[in-house]
């Protein structure tokens, strides 16, 4: 039998192009070197998969005018803490006194706020499914408790209506497995209706690269017939999880949500219902409406859709390094940008 | 997106799974997995185990390769 | 000495101000552990000099929590300078250290400190010599900061450099890497995550001398600290102009180490280290190294984990998992979790 890595070597079929839509395949890709053994026929094109480079600028102003002028202290994953905003970071507000603490798990900072309950603590509820009934358990959680001094700021996204405004963005999806855990692989099957091609992928060398092997056999025995399978069936079975979907269900409903890059997505995104409003960190501070500005040179929506590479942006490598990071594909290690110029091309980089 | 990690459950207690990634342990909700016993492997997300998984990849990527050599066509 | 004190008691602003109180902190916690013939109560010690070339650095030291699994700030302080000297093959001999002690800081742990560098540079083979004592105010600075500077006798025959890594050289490192950098991380409690790990925080005079015993011919050694291995690496790969390829199975990394990093999306090459090496050799003088590393007490686990080459100079390339070539990314800022 041809391994996973022989078929993907050797193959000679027509061009296709991949695109994956996770940052954590973004990051694997690069750190193994996958694109390295590609034959040129074949193109790895970085998606929108990381929260926080799709999470616009105006967000982080609203949660630094939050820590700066309401005096909360901000509970964030680490993967926020260098994202430009308008003015500035999470990180350039805490070298202005501003309290931000990074946390593994949201319900570590209910944790903090209970044991803070002289303080207001707000947790940047960013992600995509796999992470939201993590800040759905927190918010329950700390309804519960009666927790007073907690609230979110919300940002979550969901994939599919990504999915249908990337469409003809790449010749097949490499899906991402935690997503599809939460929600199972309904959403592919329909995807497939709408002639959307993917795969389920996990995350180790053999599962990335099984699932390219599948894709590239798929595509070459019916081409043009699009199809999906799940090459992850020890993580993601068919119906996700009953039980976070109907979490999630019970604690948030859909909204619009605007895509740094991209522009406002329909219902593409997820806010908590009015019964946990009290825990809505911009209702709670009555934040005014915020619009972030972006530097215009950024060209970070583009290399989202696969419109152009990050080395195509003139602000890459020069203006914008991921120690001085202006776009937000710059910004997160699991940035495409990054991504490019840490592990970018050993002779030319 | 998501880095997630595979690990044993050591013990449960009151909807909290006491999870161990090669000596690394941590506290995590078992609040979305209603049968989770003491030796099952579960995909950790952000504190929270959110789904029951078996332990190792080699077999599954064997067993997907195989069924493309055979027919093309596999169950999904 | 003195019944004015006793165990229950803190360092007070009055510690610092240069009186009898001073003095009897001096006496009580400093005099007591660093006791030795050269020791001064003067102003500078008077020491003699040998012929040949002295090694003479200084480091300054912050950490938080200032104990961890393996050691305090006492034994880190003596290590990273004793290790500095070690590096460039040098015997350390005299060491003078700074404290600056916050108003409040229990005497109970100042002597804590006090005994462990004292056990510290017995087993480096180095005297401290000199030393000072500030106290701030309350949250000025955070509990204790030590500030080592030593001296070392260069051994004759040994010259390493950053500068002088070659192509055909080998990469060791002398045991598994990340350590020091991980614990920290625990200590501090803020991801809630427990694994059995301590810090490799150690001083490594012996182990350079074992090396140098077993070779001469050693271009670099350099201690794995803030920035762990990968920083190393990238720095040497610039100071030399040439480039690195390592070899990602090779690196060795404690299965906890591993577990935490992949909890937090942390990559362990760039987790400090305080008792690790660095250090670049002649293929044809590994083995030799290698024999002798594995015999000592703080390098078991040494392996060679790459080779100096002439292509692609400044740069590190791995080869990774699935033999592919990929370049190891540049260190830069505070490293952060790594979650959604």
């Amino acid at each position: 039998m041809e391994t996973a890595k022989q078929i993907i070597e050797s193959y000679d079929g027509r061009k296709l192009r991949v695109m994956e839509v996770c940052g954590t395949h973004t990051h694997e890709i690069f750190r193994l070197g996958i694109r390295r053994i590609l034959p040129p026929q074949i193109e790895l094109i970085s998606g929108p998969g990381c929260p926080v480079c799709v999470t616009p600028a105006g967000y982080i102003d609203e949660a630094v005018m939050l820590a700066l002028e309401h005096g909360a202290v901000i509970c964030t994953f680490g993967d926020l803490i260098r994202v430009p905003g308008s003015e500035m970071s999470l990180a350039g507000a805490r070298s202005k006194g501003a309290a931000v603490k990074t946390v593994y798990s949201p319900l570590d900072a209910v944790d903090f706020a209970r044991e803070n309950p002289d303080k207001q603590v707000v947790f940047l509820a960013v992600g995509f499914e796999t992470t939201v009934p993590a800040a759905c358990l927190a918010v329950k959680k700390a309804a519960a408790e009666g927790l007073a001094n907690f609230s979110i700021l919300g940002a979550n996204k969901t994939m599919p209506n990504a999915y249908k405004a990337l469409k003809g963005s790449a010749d097949a999806f490499l899906y991402p497995g935690h997503v599809n855990a939460i929600t199972g692989t309904a959403v592919c099957e329909d995807l497939v209706k709408l002639g959307v091609s993917g795969v389920v992928a996990g995350f180790t060398a053999d599962e990335i690269l099984t699932a390219l092997a599948v894709i590239i056999r798929l595509s070459a025995s019916a081409p043009g017939e699009p199809f999906f399978r799940n090459c992850y069936p020890r993580v993601v079975r068919p119906e996700g999880s009953p039980a976070a979907l109907k979490l999630m269900d019970t604690v948030m409903e859909p909204c619009d949500a605007e895509w740094r890059g991209l522009g406002v997505i329909p219902m593409s995104g997820l806010k908590l219902r009015p019964a946990f409003a009290a825990y809505d960190a911009r209702l709670k501070f009555s934040l005014p409406p915020v619009a972030g500005r972006s530097n215009p040179a950024c060209r970070c929506g583009e290399v989202l859709q696969g419109k152009c590479k990050s080395t195509d942006c003139k602000l890459f490598g020069t203006a914008c390094t991921p120690l001085h990071p202006v776009g937000a594909c710059m910004v997160s290690n699991e940035g495409a940008c990054s991504a490019y110029y840490q592990y970018g091309d050993i002779l030319n980089g | 997106m998501c880095v997630g990690l595979s690990a044993r459950v050591v013990s449960i207690e009151d909807g909290t799974a006491l999870i161990d990634a090669s000596g690394a342990k941590r506290r995590v909700s078992a609040d979305l997995i209603d049968d989770l016993e003491p030796g099952d492997y579960v995909m950790v997300h952000a504190g929270v185990a959110i789904a029951k998984i078996t332990d190792t990849d080699a077999d599954e990527s064997r067993k997907i390769m195989e069924s493309l050599d055979g027919n093309g066509e596999t169950d999904h | 000495m003195d019944n004015n004190m006793n165990a229950n008691d803190f360092v007070t602003l009055a510690h610092g101000a240069g009186g009898r109180q001073t003095a009897e902190l001096i006496d009580r916690v400093f005099k007591a552990h660093f006791s030795n013939p050269d020791f001064t109560g003067d102003d500078a010690a008077v020491l003699p000099v040998d012929a040949g070339k002295i090694a003479f650095t200084t480091d300054g030291f912050i950490v938080s929590p200032f104990e961890f699994p393996g050691g305090n700030i006492g034994k880190l302080s003596i290590c990273g300078t004793v290790n500095d000297l070690a590096c460039m093959g040098a015997k350390p001999l005299y060491l003078a250290c700074a404290f600056v002690i916050e108003e409040g800081f229990p005497l109970a742990k100042l002597e804590e400190i006090a005994a462990a560098m004292k056990k510290t540079a017995d087993e480096a083979g180095v005297r401290i010599v000199a030393g000072d004592t500030k106290v701030a105010g309350k949250g000025q600075v955070d509990h204790v900061f030590i500030t080592t500077t030593g001296v070392g006798q260069l051994t004759e025959g040994v010259r390493t450099s950053g500068a002088f890594a070659r192509p055909g050289d080998a990469v060791i490192v002398t045991g598994d890497v990340g350590r020091h950098g991980c614990t920290i991380l625990l200590a501090r409690n803020e991801f809630e995550i427990d694994a059995d790990v301590t810090s490799d925080c150690a001083p490594l005079w012996g182990t350079v001398k074992s090396m140098i015993d077993a070779s001469r011919d050693i271009h670099v050694i350099r201690d794995a600290t803030r920035g762990g291995v990968g920083t190393v690496l990238y720095e040497i790969a610039d100071q030399s102009k040439v480039g690195i390829r390592l070899n990602s199975a090779d690196v060795p990394v404690a299965p906890e180490v591993r577990g935490v990093c992949g909890m937090l999306g942390l990559e362990p090459l760039y987790l400090a280290c305080e008792g690790r090496l660095v250090v670049f050799a002649p293929k044809s003088e590994a083995p030799a190294i290698l024999e002798a590393l594995r015999k000592g007490p703080y390098s078991a686990s040494a392996a060679i984990i790459g080779e100096v080459v002439a292509d692609h100079p400044g740069k590190v390339v791995m080869t990774t998992e699935i033999g592919a070539q990929s370049l190891l990314p540049q260190p830069g800022g505070e490293l952060l979790p790594r979650i959604c």
